[in-house]
């Protein structure tokens, strides 16, 4: 390969855990660099320019998310931050600083690749070569022309419907707050209206899911937000 | 006079009222010694004037009856020693009468404003010294930390003012109408209904009839801001119920005093109990996100090392990569297990406050589902929503909780390959939930006793599981007013409903009309 591996720092104390998703992410081709502490995280983020960091919110010195803060000063560089279930609470935040996705401990090495490959994938996406065309499933979405199709058939999406696919589409893969989705589709004075986003993402999923009771592509993450993934 | 407290200019006050009169006796005859060497020197008219004086200083430092009483007296005196004939009533110039009648009249007068103004002084006096008390109550009660303290404040004012017995009654946990400790030691009997109708209905109750029997003869609630705190029962110490019952206003003042300091020391209790509990509450979650990071972290790499394993390059011989596989799987589910303590722990030591939000039911389900992921595998999950099902109050993360919890259960305990169902509608102003399965159902005759902790259908059941999952769904859906229930249905399989109150939806208003763009219908 021509281009070189990408650099993955895993900020986290835990030695034996720090270990497994070293060795996973080596397997997926990365270069990895460890740091026990938020502190050498932060020395070694700066250092290594990492394409990806995983970390985990509960660190002994200081809190993930001011990591989060620090890092998105100077760099825009996916974060999969790695967090305990009932912490829902920590998630929300660290994703609305700027953590990219999360992880819940404890997690297969199947997901946690999963996971880095999507953050790496759409980093090195970026802007160009992306397509006006997006397919899932048997839904097709001309974003160029507004057209929403499913098995052939055109799709009837109001405005605000369309609106909200078009934001998860434009993140897909990544976890989307309901803060962000009411901010980005309602606009900044409806962030309480939670339950028009239910409402709202409950429509889209009757008119695109097979079954919208088991969503495959337009996913709940529970107590956070909502997810597409293709 | 039932006010105890000494005046403390008079020192006549003390006396009875026959010493009084003696005095002024005393103090006529004594005019009289002293008139009698002036004679010679003094006019008649001056002589008259010499028992003005002294009916005036009787009457300003005895009060009106011995004035009167010194004014017959004087002019008896008078007319015996000076008038002449002297040492006789008989009057040789009819003129004396006039001054006879002049000298009644002028020091039956006298005497009477005399009278009447020591009087209003000796009242503005105690009226003072009784306001002072009630300033010395008020201040002593602002300073009282505890009800025992303010119970002994209000008995040492009674006592020392209006010389009655009190006891403080206060509501207990069960509303029933005790003694306040402190006033134990007092043997004033108390009439509980009395009590209880003063503390019911916030109006004093009194009673003179009970007086000679000992009982309190006066119930007042003690009325505070927010609400009645009590009520003080009132008995006269010397039998004397009219002076209690005249001074009633002042007796209202003070149970008004006395209910706002119970109030201020009830508020201050529940500020230091509320301390005390956030105090214990705080260490309560920090040893639980100890215990709970603890237990996490190991199970965390234990589950990730086993995977990692499983998947390691160059791939493990057959034998390994079972075990591999089997350390992994047992990881995870000793994961799911301490995930279930750590929950039930937290739902039990309250630390749980339920973040509500309008969903509809379906999200969790789907969600859920998900979650489980391979713990499914082996069922296909059949969800049947009724049409129009309204938004729901609930926290969603919770609700997941209830959801995997019996799903699992149901995949665990029917045969694989047997469907699963969730069946959601509407019943009786509730949303009610049923997941089912195709096993054998439950063996207990009692479905209540599966929602107990550490209960399971069969004690000595071949399945994993220690009987916490129900116990969670349970301790959740009462959190949110709903209810759970097992049974087993008819054409076989257990199935466990459960409700949620439905209430009131906020409306979700309809969308602008579309405007003429790209996606057409």
């Amino acid at each position: 390969m021509s281009e070189p591996p990408p650099v993955v720092v895993v900020v986290e104390d835990e030695k034996l855990i720090r270990r497994f998703v070293r060795t996973s992410l080596e397997e997926e081709g990365c270069r990895v660099f460890e740091a026990a502490t938020s502190a050498q995280g932060l020395l070694e983020s700066g250092r290594q320019k990492p394409d990806l960091v995983v970390l985990d919110l509960g660190l002994p010195d200081g809190n993930g998310i001011d990591f989060i803060r620090d890092m998105r000063a100077w760099s825009d560089a996916p974060i999969l931050v790695l967090s305990a279930r009932a912490h829902e609470k920590d998630k929300i935040q660290a994703l609305d600083v700027g953590a990219d996705d999360y992880l819940t401990k404890p997690f297969g090495v199947g997901e946690l690749r999963a996971r880095a490959r999507a953050l790496l994938r759409r980093k090195n996406r970026g802007g160009e070569g992306a397509t006006p065309l997006v397919v899932f499933g048997n839904v097709q979405v001309d974003l160029s022309r507004r057209v929403v199709t499913r098995g052939g058939e055109t799709v009837h999406l109001t405005p605000i419907e369309y609106r909200l696919l078009g934001v998860l589409l434009a993140n897909t893969g990544k976890v989307m707050t309901q803060r962000h989705l009411l901010r980005e589709v309602w606009g900044a004075s409806s962030v309480e209206s939670n339950h028009y986003l239910r409402v709202y993402v409950g429509h889209l999923r009757q008119k695109l899911e097979d079954d919208p009771t088991q969503p495959t592509y337009l996913l709940t993450e529970t107590g956070v937000g909502y997810r597409f993934k293709p | 006079m039932w006010f105890r407290a000494r005046l403390p200019d008079n020192s006549f006050s003390a006396l009875a009222p026959w010493q009084r009169f003696a005095l002024a006796a005393l103090v006529c005859a004594a005019t009289t010694l002293i008139a009698t060497p002036l004679l010679a020197y003094l006019d008649l008219a001056n002589i008259v004037m010499l028992f003005l004086l002294a009916v005036l200083l009787i009457a300003v430092s005895l009060g009106l009856a011995p004035a009167l009483f010194a004014a017959f007296l004087s002019v008896g005196m008078f007319d015996f020693f000076f008038v002449p004939p002297r040492f006789s009533f008989e009057v040789h110039d009819g003129q004396y009468l006039v001054t006879f009648v002049v000298m009644l009249a002028v020091a039956m007068i006298t005497g009477q404003l005399a009278a009447g103004l020591r009087q209003q002084a000796d009242e503005s006096i105690s009226e003072a010294l009784r306001t002072r008390a009630l300033y010395e109550m008020a201040r002593d009660l602002s300073g009282a930390l505890t009800l025992e303290q303010v119970a002994e404040i209000t008995r040492n004012f009674l006592r020392k003012v209006l010389n009655a017995d009190a006891t403080i009654l206060l509501p207990d946990v069960a509303g029933t109408l005790q003694p306040c400790a402190g006033s134990d030691h007092a043997r004033l009997l108390i009439e509980p209904r009395f009590a209880r109708i003063a503390f019911d209905r916030g109006t004093p109750i009194d009673c003179p009839q009970l007086v000679a029997s000992g009982y309190a003869v006066l119930y007042l609630p003690l009325i505070a801001p927010m609400r009645v705190r009590g009520v003080i029962a009132v008995a006269p110490l010397d039998g004397q119920k009219e002076h209690l019952l005249e001074q009633r206003e002042r007796l209202e003042t003070m149970a008004s005093l006395a209910a706002i300091a119970v109030e201020r020391v009830h508020y201050v209790e529940v500020a230091q109990r509320t301390q005390v509990q956030m105090v214990s509450e705080r260490l309560r979650s920090s040893i639980l996100s100890a215990v709970s990071h603890d237990l996490r972290t190991p199970l965390t790499a234990l589950v990730g090392l086993a995977d990692s394993l499983t998947v390691s390059k160059p791939p493990l011989g057959e034998v390994a990569l079972e075990t591999s596989v089997a350390i992994r799987e047992q990881a995870e589910r000793l994961a799911g297990l301490v995930g279930n303590l750590l929950d039930m722990a937290r739902l039990h030591a309250g630390e749980v406050t339920l973040l509500k939000e309008w969903l509809p039911i379906e999200e969790v389900i789907g969600s859920s589902i998900k979650l489980l992921g391979r713990a499914l595998a082996e069922h296909p999950v059949k969800v049947a929503l009724a049409k129009d099902l309204p938004l729901v109050e609930f926290d969603a993360v919770l609700i997941e909780r209830v959801f995997c919890n019996l799903l699992e259960n149901a995949a665990k305990y029917s045969p694989p390959g047997s469907p699963i169902e969730i069946v959601a509608q509407t019943r009786d102003g509730t949303l009610e939930v049923a997941v089912s399965d195709g096993g054998r159902g439950f063996a207990l005759e009692k479905d209540t006793a599966l929602f107990k902790m550490f209960v399971r259908g069969e004690a000595e059941s071949s399945m994993p599981g220690v009987g916490l999952g129900l116990a969670i769904c349970s301790a959740i859906v009462e959190a949110h007013a709903g209810t759970i229930k097992a049974a087993n249905r008819a054409q076989g399989g257990a199935c466990v409903t459960f409700t949620l109150p439905l209430g009131d939806p906020p409306t979700i208003e309809e969308e602008v009309p579309p405007r003429k763009e790209g996606h057409r219908s």
